[in-house]
């Protein structure tokens, strides 16, 4: 068992997201939130303007003259776009790296992260749901426990791996069972100490819906779905591979068929481009 | 060299220089063909069992679908002087999330997709590693036809 001040302790050691990210989510999923307030949150922040418009200039967006300012890219890209942008470069600051213990090479989260928040994305869009920035962020940032939980993951390899193989613990069933903590709730905690909104918070930790009080809530399930489709696809997959739990409910509150995952999945697998082109952005 | 092959992708080669490798086979099914005789080896990485949900993607990407994909990696193979009698068939993938049942496994699906094509073709699995939870990466190498598989988290290990 990991004591809590060890946890707060290293969390406090980690690089935060920055602040931007925050701000920007909680002017962009308000229905009456201007261009101009989410054009004045990012050029706050220069590492980021500067990301976004070296992105914006990218041969992928194919733009005629160069774009000079989040106003321009706003104008030129739509806000989505640009937010999405802005948010992908507030998280590739944190989720890069190894995370051995997890068996993720370099760039490894990274990569499961960025298709995670793209398929998260065409879920939210197929479904028609609310708060799409939401839910797209909390796809990208869902695993961010793994980033401290993995040296005692690492130490733990053994217990775990006898728990997911000979005793049909999933994954996540199996950490809490051997270090008394998850990775959900572990993000949930850095999530809380980083000052995200109550409802980025709450879908951090019931990410993976061990608690099925909350499937009722469709933002959480419509993470939880595309984080299955995502370790479904493989991209960036760990150690942990497909030990988590599969929850039909999930897929009838959502109004989800077999063919509609199909159909998201072959949607996925043409629009991969975007995937790259928002990896090159780290 | 190394020929990678993407995910909805194919390569065959006869190149002895060259391995032919694809990363990452979750729920999807990674197709090893090998014809010892002429030394001409291929892998198809397929993401779904059958291309009649969305026809238009078939034919834009036919190596995302079992049906469209799997006679393509036979038939570009036989170009370059394989034959089906001496090939070797190796197949890696088809993982499943604890508890998926029916449609939405589709690990499963992707795996007797292939099954049923191949009953209906004749054609022998010579070896696999198919299902469970696990991540897989496989890579052939042509001069020899000796295939690698790498689960995340451990070692290559020749198979």
């Amino acid at each position: 068992m990991i004591s809590l001040q060890t946890l707060v302790a290293e969390v406090k050691n980690l690089k935060p997201i920055p602040a931007v990210a925050g701000q920007l989510l909680a002017v962009a999923d308000q229905p009456d939130s201007a261009m101009a307030d989410i054009a004045k949150v990012i050029q706050y922040d220069p590492v980021i303007t500067a990301g976004v418009l070296r992105t914006c200039n990218s041969a992928y967006f194919g733009m005629k003259h160069p774009v000079e300012s989040i106003k321009d890219a706003v104008n030129l890209l739509g806000i989505d776009q640009v937010i999405e942008v802005a948010l992908v470069r507030s998280g590739s600051q944190v989720l890069g790296g190894t995370q051995k213990g997890y068996g993720m090479d370099e760039g490894d989260m990274w990569k499961y992260s960025v298709s995670s928040a793209v398929l998260a994305k065409q879920v939210s869009v197929r479904l028609g749901l609310k708060g799409k920035n939401t839910i797209f962020t909390a796809a990208l940032v869902k695993d961010m426990g793994k980033i401290v939980l993995e040296k005692y993951v690492a130490d733990a390899a053994g217990k775990i791996a006898d728990l997911v193989e000979n005793q049909h613990f999933s994954f996540q069933e199996a950490e809490k069972k051997a270090l008394g903590i998850d990775h959900a709730e572990l993000g949930a905690m850095i999530a809380k100490m980083w000052k995200f909104s109550p409802r980025m918070v709450n879908i951090i930790r019931h990410h993976h819906l061990s608690d099925e009080t909350k499937i009722a809530d469709k933002q959480i399930a419509a993470v939880y779905l595309a984080d299955c489709l995502c370790m479904m696809l493989g991209n960036g997959v760990g150690a942990d591979g497909l030990a988590y739990r599969f929850k039909d409910q999930v897929m009838k509150h959502l109004g989800i068929s077999a063919v509609d995952m199909s159909m998201i999945i072959a949607d996925f697998g043409i629009n991969m481009q975007e995937v790259e082109t928002l990896l090159q952005m780290a | 060299m190394k020929q990678i092959v993407g995910v909805a992708d194919m390569k065959v080669s006869n190149n002895p220089g060259e391995s032919i490798i694809t990363y990452s086979l979750g729920s999807c099914i990674g197709l090893v063909i090998y014809d010892p005789a002429v030394k001409v080896g291929g892998i198809l990485h397929y993401m779904l069992p059958d291309s009649s949900i969305d026809r238009q993607k078939a034919v834009a990407r036919p190596y995302m679908f079992a049906d469209s994909g799997i006679p393509r990696l036979f038939k570009t193979a036989y170009q370059l002087g394989a034959a089906k009698q001496r090939m070797r068939v190796y197949v890696a993938g088809g993982a499943e999330i604890l508890d998926q049942q029916g449609f939405f496994n589709i690990g499963k699906r992707n795996y007797m997709a292939l099954k049923k094509m191949f009953f209906k073709n004749k054609v022998m699995i010579t070896r696999q590693d198919v299902g469970g939870n696990v991540n897989r990466t496989v890579r052939i190498e042509i001069a020899t036809g000796d295939i690698y598989v790498k689960t995340s988290g451990s070692g290559e290990v020749k198979i």
